[in-house]
C-alpha cells in the first residue's frame, strides 16, 4: 500500500515537472518590461546599481520585512532552546593563526562590499555574511567565546540596525509614503540604512552560531 | 490627518517596533509593550475604518513608486474586517497571556507575537504578490517559533512538522509567483487582474494551482490538515488561540483574494474548479467533527473542531457568483469562528491549568468551581453550532441563502449536519462538566484562577455571539468590496 502511494506520488510529481518544463519553454514575451522601468528611474534612486536600487529603493519595503524575518528566525531559536556550549580544548594550533591572519582581511572585504553596493554587486547582506563568517571563524578558533542568551551587546546590535531602518521608514511618511526618499537625499539615506543593516545582519547571522545556553 | 500618522503604515510599523523593543529588553516588560502596542494598533484600525468607510478603498505606495516598479498597499472593507478581528482578538489574548504566564513566560513569546501581528497586518494590507510572500514568511516563521516556545520534545516535534508544512506551502506559492513574473513581468495584484485572461498560457494555470495549493496547505484544509492538531493542540493555550483564531485565517484570506482578484479570469473560465475547495471543505467539516467527537484530550478536541470549522470557509467558492452574499457568509464565519475559537482555547487552557488534567474527562465537575470559563466555552460552542443569535448562526444563514440562490442544495445539507456534529462535541464537554468529579470528595477544591483568565475568555465568547446581532456595519463593509 505504502509502495503504491509512493509510486503514485513520484508519477504525479514527474507529471508536474514535465508540465512546468513545457510551460516555461513556451512562455510568451512578458507584456510589462520592468527592467526598462528600473533603468528609466535609476537616476532618481540614489544609487547607480540596479539591484541595489530595487532592493533598497523601489522595493525597499520588501527588504525591510526580510530583515524582520531574520530576527524571527533568531527568536525561533531562542524559543526552541539554545544548544549547550561546545567542549573546549580540542583546537588545532593552526586555526588561531589562520583566523588572526584572515579576520582583518575579511573585515576589509566586508567594508568594501558595503561601499561597492552603490554601483556594483554588493551591499549590506553580502558584507554582513562575510563579517558573520569572520565571527564564526574566531569562535571556532576559540578566540571569541560563545554568547550567553541574555547578553545585552548582540541584542543591541541586532535591534539597533533594524530600528534605524524603521525610524527612517517612519520619518519618510512625512514625505508622503513609507520609505519614500526625497531623490536628493536617497543616496545618503541608503548608505545609512545599509551601514546599520550590515552590523545588525552580521550579528544576527553570527548569533545563529554563537548564541549558546548558559553553563549550568 | 498628517501623513506622518498614516494609520495604514503604522499598523505595520507599530508591531515591528514593540516586538523589536521586547526582543531588546530580553523578555522583560513584554506584556506592557504588547498591551500598549496592540492598543495603538487598534486605534489605527479604527482610524483606517473611518477612511475606508468614506473612500471605499485606501491605497498607499510604499517608496512612493507606482506599480509595476513599486509596491502598493491597499485597505478595503475585506482587509479592514480581518484587521479589526486580528487586533481585537490579539489585545484580549495579550491580557490573558499576561495572566496565564504570570510565573514563567516561554522565551521569546512576546517579541514573536509582535512579529506575528506585524506579518498578519502587512499581509492584509499588501497588493503585491511577492510582498505577500514575504509577509507569509513573517507569519509562518513567527507562528512556528511560538509553537516551539518553551516546550518539550513533543512540542518541538509538532513545531518542526508545522515548519515543514508551512515552508512547502510558501515554497509552492513562491514558485507560482516566479511563473507569474515570467509570464507578465509584474507581480502587482491589481495590474495582473486585468492582464490575466482566460486565454492565459499554461504557465499561469500552473502558477495558480501551485499558489492556491500552497495556501491550502498553510490553511490546513483537509487533506492538508495533518500538521494542525499537534501544533494547535500542543502549544500553550494563548498560542493555540492565536494560531487557531487568526493565523490560519490569514492564508485563507489570501486564497480568497487571489481567487477574486488576479485569478478571477481563470476561475470564471472553468467554473467546475470552484467545486474542488468546496468538496474538500465539506469533507473537512465531517472528518474534523468526527475526530473532535472522538478526541481524548480537551485541546485536541478544540483543534479538530478548527479543522472542521475551516471547512465552512471553503464552501463559499461555488457560490461567489451570487453577489455579496457568499463573501459575507465566508468573512462572517471567519470572524465568528476567530472569536469563538480563541474563547474556546483560552477557556480550555484555564480548565486544564486549574483542573490539572488535559483530558476531556478532566473537566468533570468544572461547572462548580469554574463557572465563568465553562460558560465561555458553552457560548463559544453556541457560535460553532450555529445557534441563533450568534455570529455562527448568521454566517450559516447567509451561506444557506447563497447556496439555495445558486442551486447547490448539497451545501445546505453539509452546513446543517456540521452544526449538529459540533453540538455533539460541545455537549460532550458540557455534560461532563456538570457531573461530579470522579475523585473522592476529600480532595481539596483547586485554587480559583485569576479573574482575568476567566473574563477574557468570556469577553471573546460573548463577542462571537453578539457579532450576530450587530453584524450590519460589518456586512456593509464587505458588500462594498470591489474585487
Amino acid at each position: 500500500m505504502k509502495a503504491l502511494w509512493r509510486s503514485l506520488t513520484v508519477v504525479a510529481l514527474l507529471g508536474l515537472a514535465a508540465a512546468l518544463l513545457v510551460a516555461v519553454l513556451g512562455l510568451p514575451p512578458a507584456p510589462v518590461k520592468l527592467a526598462g522601468e528600473v533603468a528609466t528611474n535609476l537616476g532618481a534612486s540614489g544609487v547607480s546599481h540596479p539591484v541595489t536600487a530595487v532592493l533598497l529603493n523601489f522595493r525597499g519595503y520588501d527588504t525591510f520585512l526580510e530583515v524582520a524575518v531574520l530576527i524571527i528566525a533568531l527568536l525561533g531559536m531562542l524559543a526552541a532552546g539554545l544548544p549547550p556550549p561546545p567542549p573546549t580544548g580540542s583546537r588545532n594550533a593552526m586555526l588561531p593563526t589562520l583566523a588572526r591572519l584572515a579576520v582583518p582581511l575579511m573585515v576589509l572585504a566586508a567594508v568594501y562590499l558595503l561601499w561597492a553596493g552603490a554601483f556594483r554587486p554588493g551591499g549590506a547582506f553580502q558584507a554582513a555574511a562575510v563579517l558573520a563568517a569572520a565571527a564564526v571563524l574566531l569562535h571556532l578558533a576559540e578566540i571569541l567565546a560563545p554568547w550567553p542568551r541574555d547578553r545585552r551587546g548582540p541584542r543591541l546590535a541586532i535591534a539597533g540596525g533594524f530600528l534605524l531602518f524603521l525610524a527612517i521608514a517612519a520619518a519618510l511618511l512625512a514625505n508622503g509614503g513609507l520609505l519614500r526618499y526625497p531623490p536628493e537625499h536617497a543616496g545618503l539615506l541608503i548608505v545609512l540604512i545599509e551601514s546599520g543593516l550590515t552590523v545588525s545582519l552580521a550579528v544576527n547571522l553570527a548569533a545563529f552560531f554563537l548564541l549558546r545556553a548558559d553553563k549550568t | 490627518m498628517t501623513p506622518l500618522l498614516d494609520p495604514l503604515a503604522w499598523l505595520i510599523l507599530l508591531p515591528l517596533l514593540w516586538a523589536t523593543l521586547a526582543f531588546l529588553a530580553a523578555d522583560r516588560h513584554g506584556p506592557m509593550l504588547a498591551l500598549a502596542g496592540i492598543g495603538g494598533q487598534l486605534l489605527c484600525v479604527i482610524a483606517l475604518a473611518g477612511d475606508v468607510a468614506s473612500h471605499g478603498s485606501i491605497g498607499h505606495l510604499a517608496g512612493g513608486w507606482a506599480e509595476p516598479l513599486g509596491i502598493r498597499l491597499v485597505a478595503d472593507g475585506l482587509s479592514l474586517v480581518m484587521l479589526l478581528l486580528t487586533q481585537g482578538v490579539a489585545l484580549t489574548l495579550a491580557l490573558y497571556a499576561r495572566s496565564y504566564f504570570s510565573q514563567a513566560t516561554p522565551p521569546a513569546f512576546w517579541p514573536l507575537t509582535g512579529f506575528l501581528l506585524a506579518g498578519m497586518n502587512a499581509l492584509f494590507l499588501s497588493g503585491d504578490l511577492f510582498n505577500l510572500y514575504v509577509t507569509l514568511e513573517l507569519v509562518g516563521l513567527a507562528a512556528v517559533g511560538l509553537v516551539a516556545a518553551g516546550g518539550g520534545a513533543a512540542q518541538i516535534a509538532a513545531a518542526l512538522r508545522y515548519l515543514l508544512a508551512t515552508l512547502v506551502g510558501s515554497g509552492a506559492y513562491l514558485f507560482g509567483v516566479a511563473l507569474i513574473y515570467g509570464s507578465y513581468g509584474t507581480v502587482s495584484a491589481s495590474l495582473l487582474g486585468s492582464l490575466i485572461t482566460s486565454e492565459a498560457p499554461l504557465a499561469v494555470w500552473l502558477a495558480g494551482g501551485l499558489m492556491l495549493t500552497g495556501l491550502l496547505l498553510k490553511t490546513a484544509l483537509l487533506p492538508f490538515h495533518f500538521w494542525l492538531p499537534p501544533a494547535h493542540g500542543g502549544a500553550p493555550a494563548p498560542v493555540s488561540a492565536l494560531l487557531s483564531a487568526l493565523v490560519v485565517k490569514a492564508s485563507f484570506y489570501l486564497f480568497l483574494r487571489l481567487w477574486l482578484g488576479p485569478f478571477a479570469a481563470l476561475s470564471e473560465a472553468l467554473p467546475a474548479l470552484a467545486q474542488v475547495p468546496a468538496a474538500l471543505g465539506a469533507t473537512a467539516i465531517l472528518w474534523g467533527s468526527w475526530r473532535a467527537i472522538r478526541a481524548d484530550r480537551l485541546k485536541m478536541l478544540v483543534a479538530y473542531s478548527t479543522v472542521a470549522q475551516l471547512g465552512y470557509l471553503f464552501l463559499i467558492f461555488p457560490l461567489l457568483g451570487t453577489g455579496a452574499l457568499a463573501l459575507q457568509a465566508g468573512i462572517l464565519q471567519a470572524t465568528a469562528h476567530g472569536l469563538a475559537k480563541a474563547a474556546m482555547f483560552v477557556a480550555a487552557g484555564t480548565l486544564i491549568k486549574v483542573g490539572g488534567s488535559d483530558r476531556v474527562l478532566g473537566v468533570a465537575g468544572a461547572a462548580a468551581h469554574l463557572p465563568v470559563s465553562l460558560f465561555a466555552f458553552a457560548l463559544a460552542g453556541v457560535t460553532l453550532m450555529g445557534l441563533p443569535p450568534s455570529g455562527g448562526f448568521l454566517a450559516k444563514w447567509l451561506l444557506i441563502d447563497a447556496a439555495l440562490a445558486a442551486g447547490q442544495p448539497w451545501i445546505v445539507v453539509v452546513a446543517l449536519s456540521g452544526g449538529l456534529l459540533a453540538g455533539i462535541y460541545v455537549f460532550r464537554v458540557l455534560r461532563l462538566a456538570f457531573r461530579r468529579p470522579t475523585t473522592h470528595d476529600d480532595v481539596p477544591l483547586p485554587q480559583r484562577p485569576a479573574a482575568l483568565l476567566e473574563w477574557t475568555a468570556f469577553a471573546l465568547a460573548a463577542g462571537s455571539v453578539l457579532i450576530g446581532l450587530g453584524a450590519a456595519p460589518l456586512l456593509a463593509l464587505i458588500a462594498g468590496v470591489q474585487p
